[in-house]
């Protein structure tokens, strides 16, 4: 039928299909091919993947490809895919390159980016205040984006205010598998909860750049692959594969509330608040040579199969994660003996300060299993600068905005206890009676304090053993309990009932931290 | 193939599997001293041992490889 225009509606609809149908191919067969020999999902299927449903923006965005006479060959779709998704029920911005279109390159030939950096989908979780979970994939800038703009630009006139805005809204999630580098690398690790499959590659530059500026040969993997940058903390978590990936982000997000001025829901739970563990009497060995794991103590405590670990790979004396209480989401922290005998480094302090962050932006309140000989010694410590990150874990807990439970495991000596508990709020410390606790272990202490008797003595050896036997008959934990400089002695077993109890009381002062009063205060600190 | 690796410098203090043995995860291979503590070293998968690459009095550093597992 001929209208005014030509427009009508059989042709305007059939439209859409062909589009939708182009959109679907990505970047061609081929590519899409490599891609799935590679190993790895396209981004739909990962979307597809996560999401119970996807309500996808800018599908219909393309890009242009021109041979190198400047003459067009095609329209690719655009390479990035994004738009709203429910993950377990929840609103979720949702966004991902897709590599198989110009290595997931940034959508600079596009009015206005879908993603990677800024764009339409952090747009949508800063507009709606809901979580951001992105799929990176990429090979962040390159040069052919100056082609587009006809010229140089710098990198200082792309912004990045909308990125660190959501990260005090809402949970942000990132998973990496292939590469992300440069920009890319950037965007995933600008979040609370990073995770790559083992077989990617994560950094600033690679092998080529590498080359380049230092003259060095290096293989992807050895620079950034998955063991590499989980070894250092630059992303949280390993994965073995997309779906395991993929299960990561749906667990973290479920400890999480929507934005931050919602609390993170409780659960029902299965697991008896009052369930005694008896466990722990074995776990936690008589020997204190002894070391044991530190996620069984953790495991037996929290609710069953609720603990989620966070950074196992790197500052291994500290463990931490997320876990449930009596279906109350927490942040857990536990120093790990098996490791430095527990002594908190400069990567256990930064990876406190990281969990502390998280909880205080989540209102998730903090369980700490203490078994610290101190901050660590010697001369790789302090290079690495156990000092500053160090004293940054002490006031990660002295500047805390939620509840901290402590429980004294075991061994809390020196300084870094500090870092475990905060005399000025509540300070509610639960001590076990294999606590054990002062200024300095007494071996080390004593050899410092008492240098001159001890040699002065006709018997070195006797008098050193007389003043370690006084000083442990001193250091009874009972002694401290009994001048209540310490909260309070508890029998193991009853610590998941004691800890559910205060952790439930505690719900109100969360509440209040996000009432609009408790808002004002939080922003007038 | 399994390798297992120190994650920090230690003495081996004992050596407790032997190369032959069938391990099942958790079992403990051999126990390395640290910072004044014990650390069992542990087969993370059922297997058995192919090699044990330290002797008790071994100092190791992070990343020097203790054991390796088949299966």
């Amino acid at each position: 039928m001929n209208t005014p225009g030509g427009f009508n509606w059989p042709d305007a609809l059939s439209e859409f299909d062909e589009r939708r149908a182009r959109a679907r191919r990505l970047g061609g067969e081929r590519r899409v091919a490599r891609q799935k020999d590679q190993g790895r999902y396209t981004i739909r299927e990962r979307i597809d993947a996560v999401s119970d449903s996807f309500s996808e923006i800018g599908e219909f965005a393309v890009f242009e490809e021109y041979d190198a006479l400047g003459n067009r060959i095609g329209t690719l779709p655009a390479s990035y895919v994004c738009g709203l998704a429910r993950v377990d029920g929840r609103p979720v911005a949702l966004g991902g390159e897709d590599f198989t279109v110009r290595a997931g390159a940034p959508q600079s030939y596009l009015d206005r980016m879908k993603g990677g950096m800024g764009g339409f989908v952090e747009d949508l979780a800063h507009e709606y205040k809901i979580p951001l979970m992105m799929f990176v994939e990429g090979i962040g800038g390159d040069v052919a984006a100056q082609e587009d703009k006809g010229h140089a630009y710098l990198t200082s006139s792309l912004s990045w205010t909308r990125s660190f805005e959501l990260l005090d809204e809402v949970p942000v999630l990132t998973m990496v598998s292939g590469a992300a580098v440069g920009a890319s690398a950037a965007r995933a690790v600008a979040s609370h909860f990073s995770v790559m499959t083992k077989d990617s590659v994560i950094f600033a530059g690679g092998p080529p750049l590498v080359k380049r500026a230092l003259g060095i040969d290096i293989d992807k993997h050895e620079l950034g692959g998955g063991p590499a940058a989980t070894g250092c903390g630059a992303v949280d978590n390993l994965a073995r594969d997309e779906d395991d990936a993929m299960a990561q982000m749906r667990a973290v997000l479920s400890y999480l509330p929507q934005n931050v001025w919602q609390l993170p829901q409780r659960t029902a739970c299965d697991d008896p608040v009052d369930r005694r563990a008896p466990e722990l009497l074995e776990i936690i060995p008589e020997n204190r040579r002894q070391a044991y794991r530190a996620t069984k103590v953790i495991k037996a405590v929290v609710d069953e199969g609720s603990f989620f670990e966070i950074g196992s790979r790197w500052g291994k004396s500290l463990a931490t994660g997320l876990a449930r209480i009596d279906g109350m989401p927490i942040g857990v922290l536990a120093s790990n003996p098996q490791h430095l005998g527990g002594a908190l480094d400069a990567a256990a302090s930064e990876k406190q300060v990281r969990l502390m962050n998280l909880c205080n932006t989540f209102h998730l309140p903090v369980l700490y299993f203490v078994d610290v000989p101190g901050f660590m010694v010697g001369p790789q410590a302090e290079r690495a600068n156990v000092m500053r990150w160090g004293v940054r874990a002490i006031r990660s807990v002295v500047e805390a905005t939620v509840p901290i439970i402590t429980v004294q495991v075991r061994k809390a000596y020196g300084l870094a206890v500090s870092a475990t508990a905060n005399p000025d709020r509540l300070g509610l410390r639960l001590a076990w009676p294999s606590g054990e606790w002062g200024d300095l272990p007494i071996e080390g202490g004593v050899e410092a304090a008492y240098r001159r008797e001890i040699e002065a003595a006709e018997d070195p050896e006797r008098m050193r053993a007389e003043i370690e036997a006084r000083m442990h008959s001193l250091v009874d934990p009972w002694r401290t309990v009994e001048a209540f400089g310490v909260e309070h002695m508890i029998d193991p077993r009853e610590t998941r009932e004691v800890v559910a109890s205060f952790l439930d009381a505690g719900q109100g002062a969360l509440a209040a931290a996000v009432s609009p009063a408790g808002q004002d205060r939080r922003r007038r600190r | 193939m399994n390798e297992i690796a120190a994650d920090c410098a230690a003495t081996v203090w004992k050596v407790v599997a032997a190369p032959g043995d069938q391990v099942r995860e958790g079992d403990v291979l051999l126990i390395l001293e640290s910072m004044k503590m014990e650390i069992p070293i542990e087969a993370e998968d059922d297997g058995v041992v192919a090699e044990i690459h330290v002797g008790v009095g071994a100092v190791v550093a992070d990343g020097d490889l203790l054991v390796t597992l088949e299966g």
